[in-house]
């Protein structure tokens, strides 16, 4: 085994061991699970108003329910992601560093032939290991409970985009990973270390959007698009400033394009270049990180 | 002519205004056990961090085996072994998990069978599947060891290796270091507080206060040169005493 | 009772003198007042557009008149609100988990357990100093969003709107005191240092952001990007009709949502900021009559959290070691 295997097998025996971050992963893995039956439920419920308005006489319109493809039901999930798959990323990210720290491991590892961003590169890498094999374990859900919900198995290609939503998802938690890496190496406690990447993650989810496109913070945790910005002066000026910095909102366009939602309009290269862009900033300044500063106690 | 082991060359360290070391020159002969002894806050914990490429010297030099710790960190680092004082592990691995990883991050061939003998050797058979966090001190610092010993250094790094023991473990511990000099020829380098079990292990010391090596000799001849003085501590007072006058 | 007071002052003390406060102050402020900043943006952009279809219509040579978009001052802080509900219980979170997890990590436990105090003293203390934390906090913070009603949004407050904003902040003090207290709990039960506080998060995570969201995704309402019943073309009058007869769907909807604190706390502060239509410049009575069971339910969940903390924060629990 080389060493850099070594430090991946590692970071993936530790990880899947700490009960914390299991207690996350089983409500993500829950949530994805459920997502589908939930869509499932809210499709019942819109044909039903729809039948109900339609005999009363009060639409002329189709169903827009109507041929809704399967992909619909996966639609919840990519809201999962952005609040359960971040915060699991983060707190992976953040227990992975500060491990060293608390237990004073870093000494042992350090005094070794193993320079600091070789370790810490693997680490990263261990980590976007156990991040990858969660998203294909929740992939494979995802389709096996859209094809419960749908009563036939999902088509190739339909589970093909499924298959890419995750891959994006893989994408997008990656610089989540890396955030909390870097605050378990830089903060002065484990508090704070957990702390500050969540207020991050809470500036990028719920303000950086309202500052674009003045869409209310709880608005943001529905799937479906919310009506366009308004176009003037001020959200012209803030939306160009902000929305390339709105991670989840870019998540959500790119995932939505993904699922061949009839709402979303736009290409996926901006998107992807902006979460790939985030990833390679995040996992280069972990791997920057100075030998002092991996050896720095904590004040908790 | 006996070969060096460890030495420093002028060897500074400061923390902001603090001067942690002062010039410090100091000459560690191979297969020595060699206990630095020192008050509180009189810089054995920093040289230990210098030696073992954990730290960079403000100023000065220093050698492991002739190599040079800043230069060639990297070939430093494969000769030596560090136990920190109150070594911890990750409390969800076992033991064998943990020697496992360490031993990988050295580099070691095949290393369950090196893992096998180091614990044989260390008498500490019986708990590989045992998850560290159910541990006693003594068991973590004879897994310390271990984790040191795994790639075969030719120089042990032991910061306070007796801190927080019961009787039975500095004796266990002493048995260890006499044993890893006598039969493995590593040289051992350790900072203590317990000058009684450096008169047991010891085969030289040196004495450190604010940042400077104030005595060095071999145990013998620092035994033989005060013969007014009862026992180490009598002398390491003495010398402490006429170091301040 | 004076030790309990001493402990009290010790940690007002302590978290005066740390940055915690100082940036978790800060930062909801930040927030609130962008909130208001962003929905008084979009105000005058309303504004601009009526303008526009003014002069269109007036250029088409009709007389036809249109109602101008009515500016509700309160109405601006719905953002605000959210940021409290979902941010300032996220800080409420960590303040309250680091209430125990500091002095677990600094060892003074031991120091203050060997002395005499009597059996509630300890958490006591901490659930004071809390509550004058949050109780301090939010009237500072509601005093800064007075400020930037009025200058920002240019809203002219009248003397109901600030009885207004006194209730939705002893209701916002009451939800964040519940949130740190509940988390002050988990960190005292928790036998290791991090434990309690990802428990708290993921509580704070499943009934903050997980429960609302799906009570939200069931809404038939919310299924369509601008209203389900606006693209069926159905109005305010037959769209309750409608629904007459999803009654079974829609409780247990109400249900899931009202599982959640966070919800009967966005209600009932939603309902005084004349947020929801049907409560908007209705009396206070009107408003009570509606939503008083969302603010006991409030503090009911104030209730269970305080017993929680109190009976939770006892030497005997505290000191407990792993097995």
């Amino acid at each position: 085994m080389t060493r850099w295997s070594a430090v991946m097998v590692h970071e993936l025996l530790c990880t899947t061991r700490e009960r914390l971050p299991q207690l996350l992963l089983a409500v993500f893995v829950g949530m994805i699970a459920a997502s589908a039956f939930i869509g499932s439920s809210a499709r019942a419920s819109v044909t039903g108003v729809y039948q109900e308005a339609l005999r009363q006489g009060l639409t002329t319109v189709s169903n827009p329910f109507d041929a809704l493809s399967p992909l619909y039901y996966a639609r919840n999930t990519v809201i999962y992601i952005v609040l359960i798959g971040a915060l699991l990323a983060i707190v992976v990210g953040v227990n992975s560093t500060l491990r060293d720290r608390q237990a004073r491991t870093a000494d042992l590892i350090l005094s070794r032939d193993v320079g600091p961003a070789f370790y810490l590169g693997s680490k990263l890498a261990g980590l976007a290991l156990f991040v990858l094999l969660l998203l294909a374990l929740s992939a494979l859900l995802n389709i096996g409970c859209i094809s419960v919900v749908t009563g036939q198995v999902l088509a190739g290609g339909d589970s093909a985009r499924i298959a890419g939503l995750y891959a994006l998802a893989w994408l997008f938690m990656l610089p989540f990973v890396a955030l909390g890496m870097a605050a378990g190496l830089h903060a002065a406690s484990s508090t704070s270390a957990l702390l500050t990447p969540i207020v991050i993650w809470s500036v990028v989810i719920f303000i950086l959007p309202l500052l674009g496109t003045a869409a209310h913070p709880v608005s943001l945790l529905n799937p479906v698009s919310p009506p366009p910005a308004p176009q003037g002066g001020f959200f012209a000026a803030t939306s160009s400033l902000v929305d390339p910095l709105s991670l989840g909102e870019q998540f959500k366009h790119v995932g939505a394009l993904i699922l061949a939602d009839p709402q979303a309009t736009g290409t996926m290269a901006g998107g992807i270049l902006t979460m790939a862009a985030f990833a390679v900033a995040g996992c280069a300044a972990v791997v920057m990180t100075r030998r002092t500063r991996m050896r720095r106690l904590l004040h908790d | 002519m006996t070969a060096t082991a460890i030495s420093t060359t002028a060897l500074t360290k400061r923390y902001g205004t603090a001067q942690a070391l002062n010039e410090l020159n100091l000459s560690v002969p191979a297969g020595e056990i060699f206990g630095l002894l020192g008050h509180n806050g009189a810089g054995k914990t920093t040289i230990v961090n210098i030696l073992t490429t954990l730290l960079e010297p403000s100023t000065g030099t220093a050698e492991i085996g002739g190599r040079d710790i800043g230069t060639a960190a990297h070939q430093v680092r494969s000769t030596i072994g560090y136990l920190p004082e109150n070594v911890q592990f990750y409390d969800n691995l076992t033991l064998v998990e943990n020697l496992l990883f360490f031993a990988h991050l050295s580099g070691v061939q095949a290393p369950r069978a090196r893992i096998r003998e180091v614990l044989k050797f260390l008498d500490f058979t019986g708990h590989d599947s045992q998850r560290m966090s159910s541990f006693s001190k003594g068991m973590r610092q004879r897994a310390g060891i271990a984790q040191a010993i795994l790639h075969e250094p030719s120089v042990l790094f032991l910061d306070e290796p007796t801190s927080g023991l019961d009787p039975q473990g500095v004796a266990k511990l002493r048995e260890i270091i006499i044993s890893l000099n006598t039969q493995l020829g590593m040289t051992i380098f350790m900072n203590t507080h317990l000058l009684a079990e450096v008169t047991k292990t010891c085969t030289s010391i040196g004495i450190l206060s604010a940042g400077t090596l104030i005595y060095q000799d071999s145990m013998a001849a620092t035994l033989e040169s005060f013969p007014a003085q009862e026992s180490l501590e009598d002398i390491y007072l003495h010398i402490e005493a006429s170091q301040r006058s | 009772m004076i030790e309990m007071l001493t402990l009290a002052k010790k940690e007002l003390t302590d978290l005066r003198r740390s940055r915690l406060l100082l940036v978790l102050f800060a930062f909801l402020a930040v927030a609130v007042i962008l909130s208001v900043v962003v929905a008084s943006a979009d105000f005058r952009l309303k504004i601009a557009d009526y303008r526009h279809y003014l002069d269109a219509l007036k250029a088409a040579g009709s007389t036809a008149a249109a109602p101008a978009p009515q500016l509700f001052p309160l109405q601006m802080l719905r953002g605000g609100m959210e940021y409290l509900e979902i941010i300032g219980s996220l800080f409420a979170v960590v303040l309250g988990a680091s209430m125990i997890t500091k002095e677990k990590g600094r060892g003074t436990l031991a120091l203050i357990f060997s002395r005499p105090l009597g059996r509630y003293a300890f958490a006591g203390g901490k659930i004071l100093a809390l509550s004058l934390i949050w109780a301090t906090t939010m009237g500072a913070l509601f005093l800064v969003i007075v400020a930037t009603l009025l200058l920002v949004g240019n809203a002219p407050l009248q003397g109901g709107d600030y009885l207004a904003l006194a209730i939705v902040a002893a209701h916002t003090t009451g939800y964040l005191i519940m949130w740190s207290l509940l988390a002050m709990t988990l960190a005292t039960l928790a036998l290791r240092t991090g434990t309690g506080l990802i428990l708290a998060l993921v509580l704070w995570l499943v009934v903050v952001l997980i429960i609302p969201q799906i009570g939200d995704t069931m809404d038939p309402d919310n299924q369509i990007p601008g209203g389900l019943f606006a693209s069926l073309q159905v109005d305010k009058s037959h769209e309750q009709a409608v629904m007459a007869h999803f009654t079974g769907y829609e409780t247990t909807r109400d249900l899931i949502e009202q599982t959640s604190v966070t919800k009967q706390y966005e209600r009932a502060t939603f309902a005084y900021l004349g947020i929801k239509n049907e409560y908007n410049q209705q009396s206070l009575s009107f408003i009570w009559a509606g939503t008083f069971n969302n603010t006991l339910w409030l503090l009911a969940g104030l209730a269970t959290s305080l017993g929680a903390a109190l009976l939770s924060g006892t030497k005997k629990t505290i000191l407990r070691k792993a097995p």
